[in-house]
């Protein structure tokens, strides 16, 4: 991505410690990552879509997220930015397997766009491919917990749901559901990079 | 009644256990029923009552139509109700934890529990941004889209470039407000050598122990359930 000089301005020089301005930047961004996160996961009402929203959250939140990229020119910001997604995931209550599926992917989105010296368009994209990635765990607790779980939905509600659920969960779609996390994150990388093009660049902000 | 941010988050972790985990049996039963009306409980007597009323109503209105519409319910139809009540009342008690946790604790307070607690900078300083922001980016949505509203853009006339119209604009602001908050952050010495003194003051009082107490028996409870399923299955 191209550094203008008004990002220079806004965000610290690459490399070198955290300060407390990245780290704020990191809070920040969070929150609109998971305010667009948890906006596509309404959709998830829907078991059909329950599953297809592994490969909607992505397309949308590489607007947010390649913007943050402008700013995260040191190392670490990416991987806050996975683990704080995982323990809001994990308040708003689906379950602590995001915490860690957003650490390793957020570590290794992190490794990609530093690897690019921060500056790479297409690490950016490739980053925001595996970044995506982190949204798997939030369906690990259907598979790891089944045993403990799924009785409980069946007595509660009854097996035609449980059914309907689970033809859509069964353990041999998760790498499908990782690669379309990873699919559509690229995707959402390009739309992300249009947008910021569009809009951010020329408003000088990104 | 002020509970510390450490309780608030033994709290949150043993409701997000239980509810996620749930287990068997009438104990469990009991118990998940305990955990579940606990954040409704708490909000109500933090001065909460109409959020803490209506999230209650939509839990319990979404558990009934589970329990009574749905076996009326044939194919499709039944799924789609099951599986939006089943999510609601999955999620309705843990956001009423989550807004009772976010409403009643302020940045300072949620600093110095960090601080007691040795959890680094580089985690607690974006988590207390977190939830400084969170209200303002509410506010800010609001007003995009009455602003949205008043151009006659709607998800209908404009499809998915509505996400494009609504997501520019709060991006926008929100990276100004960034720096703002940055400068006021930087300001009152976050970011200083030292480490910084705080005016929230935090300690553990009788009604922490109670919360504290509640929220282990129940993780507990939950832990013998699934170790020894028959020992508790009554």
């Amino acid at each position: 991505m191209k550094t203008t000089g008004n990002a220079s301005a806004s965000t610290s020089k690459t490399g070198g410690r955290l300060t407390g301005k990245d780290l704020i930047n990191v809070g920040i961004f969070t929150a609109i990552y998971f305010v667009v996160v948890f906006a596509v996961a309404c959709l998830g009402f829907i078991p059909i879509l329950m599953a297809a929203i592994c490969g909607i959250i992505p397309l949308i939140a590489g607007i947010p997220y390649m913007l943050f990229l402008t700013r995260a020119r040191k190392f670490g910001m990416t991987t806050i930015l996975g683990l704080l997604t995982g323990i809001i995931m994990f308040i708003t209550g689906m379950g602590y397997f995001s915490i860690a599926t957003g650490l390793v992917f957020g570590l290794i989105a992190d490794l990609i766009w530093k690897s690019g010296s921060y500056a790479s368009a297409s690490r950016a994209i490739l980053s925001h491919g595996v970044f995506s990635c982190w949204i798997i765990g939030n369906f690990l607790p259907f598979l790891i917990t089944a045993n403990t779980y799924l009785p409980t939905v069946r007595a509660q509600y009854g097996d035609a749901y449980v059914n309907e659920l689970m033809t859509y969960l069964q353990p041999e779609m998760y790498p499908v559901l990782l690669v379309a996390c990873f699919a559509t994150g690229i995707i959402g990388g390009f739309i992300g990079r249009a947008i910021l093009k569009k809009h951010f660049v020329r408003a000088g902000i990104a | 009644m002020r509970l510390d941010p450490r309780t608030k988050m033994v709290m949150l972790f043993a409701v997000s256990t239980v509810l996620l985990l749930g287990g068997n049996g009438g104990a469990m039963f009991a118990v998940r029923t305990a955990m579940l009306l606990f954040p409704f409980g708490l909000l109500a007597i933090s001065g909460r009552m109409h959020a803490a009323g209506l999230m209650l109503a939509a839990y319990l209105g979404s558990y009934a139509l589970a329990a009574f519409a749905a076996p009326t319910l044939e194919g499709i139809a039944n799924a789609i109700t099951v599986a939006t009540a089943t999510v609601v009342s999955r999620f309705v008690p843990t956001l009423a934890l989550a807004y009772f946790v976010f409403a009643t604790t302020t940045v300072s307070e949620f600093m110095a529990a960090m601080g007691r607690m040795r959890i680094p900078d580089w985690i607690a300083i974006p988590l207390s941004v977190l939830f400084r922001f969170f209200p303002t980016l509410g506010q800010e949505a609001r007003a995009i889209n009455a602003a949205m509203r008043m151009r006659n853009i709607t998800p209908i006339s404009r499809g998915a470039s509505y996400v494009e119209n609504c997501l520019v604009p709060l991006m926008s602001c929100a990276v100004s407000i960034g720096e703002d908050l940055s400068a006021a952050a930087l300001a009152r010495g976050l970011g200083a050598p030292w480490p910084r003194t705080n005016t929230g003051s935090v300690g553990f009082a009788l009604v922490d122990a109670v919360v504290i107490a509640v929220s282990l028996a129940a993780t507990a409870a939950l832990a013998l359930s699934l170790a020894f399923p028959e020992a508790i299955a009554w």
